[in-house]
């Protein structure tokens, strides 16, 4: 979205009345963890409403965008629930915790939907230089006041450990400008970083920890990686210059 | 014209217009000709099928 997309941008009554809901939700889940009903109401209820032709505040384009997502929801949410089911046979492991388990999987299909939904609305190069600008400005940011905040390590610290936001800026110029060749190398630092985080090793292991790192650290990389290699281009129109 | 102006035309939002524009969604066929019933003009001189797009 430009910036004058920003300014012209208005939440619908939709928008609206369902993120009420779910605030209203969230909040009153300190009285009973029954009212998380609302926030699943406010979540999933629009789309709901819209399959059964009873809410018409979408366009074509919102409404396909929407399933595409939807789409790109279920086969994530597919391919980590086959990973899962084969993780647990496959050894004496067990879940701990079952809510987390379902947990997860709701930040796996929310996330995965809103991502999708980045890449319809604003393409995919600029959703993945605003996704990797964002990460390296997080990492800029927590070296930085790593080095503040804590027992002063010197100006030498201070000036190297914000060097690791660089990778992020600097992948987010080759994506402008070789979409394929960046995309391998997002890959690559997913797997690099699946291999320092050490996941899904242990067993036992802290499902929700794990799988919300996963999600939010290796999940944008994934993603951004695989729209790059796929040469998304929207839903594909040529339309004539006239 | 302006974007807004042509989308208020043909009932959708200008993202749908801007997203049009710039190749990242193809319309349906209703809205493809509501365009071009705005524009004065037969829809293949709006759209065009480049080779290899329909594969698939």
């Amino acid at each position: 979205m430009a910036r004058s997309e920003f300014r012209e941008w208005r939440p619908t009554r939709t928008s609206l009345f369902a993120g009420g809901l779910i605030l209203i939700g969230f909040w009153l889940t300190s009285v009973s963890w029954w009212f998380l009903l609302l926030v699943g109401l406010g979540t999933f209820g629009p789309g709901v409403l819209r399959e059964m032709g009873w809410l018409g505040d979408k366009d074509e384009f919102q409404r396909r965008a929407d399933h595409r997502a939807g789409y790109h929801a279920f086969l994530t949410a597919g391919f980590a629930a086959f990973g899962l089911v084969a993780f647990f046979r496959s050894g004496e492991r067990v879940v701990r915790d079952s809510e987390e388990l379902a947990t997860l999987f709701l930040a796996l299909l929310w996330f995965t939907w809103f991502l999708s939904s980045l890449l319809a609305y604003w393409g995919t190069e600029k959703t993945v230089v605003r996704i990797l600008s964002v990460f390296g400005f997080a990492w800029l940011g927590f070296a930085i006041l790593g080095n503040v905040g804590s027992e002063w390590s010197g100006w030498p610290a201070l000036l190297l450990h914000p060097l690791l936001s660089a990778p992020f800026f600097v992948l987010a110029w080759v994506s402008k400008r070789w979409p394929r060749p960046a995309g391998i190398l997002l890959l690559v630092a997913a797997l690099f970083f699946f291999q320092f985080f050490q996941m899904f090793r242990r067993d036992n292991l802290a499902l929700v920890t794990e799988g919300v790192t996963f999600i939010l650290f290796l999940g944008p990389l994934l993603a951004s990686g695989i729209a790059l290699l796929a040469s998304e281009r929207g839903f594909g129109a040529n339309p004539r210059d006239a | 014209m302006t974007q807004q102006e042509l989308a208020d035309r043909v009932g959708v939002t200008r993202q749908t217009i801007l997203s049009i524009e710039k190749g990242k969604y193809t319309p349906s066929v209703a809205l493809a000709l509501a365009l071009a019933e705005v524009f004065e003009v037969v829809v293949e001189e709006l759209f065009e099928l480049k080779k290899g797009e329909n594969d698939g």
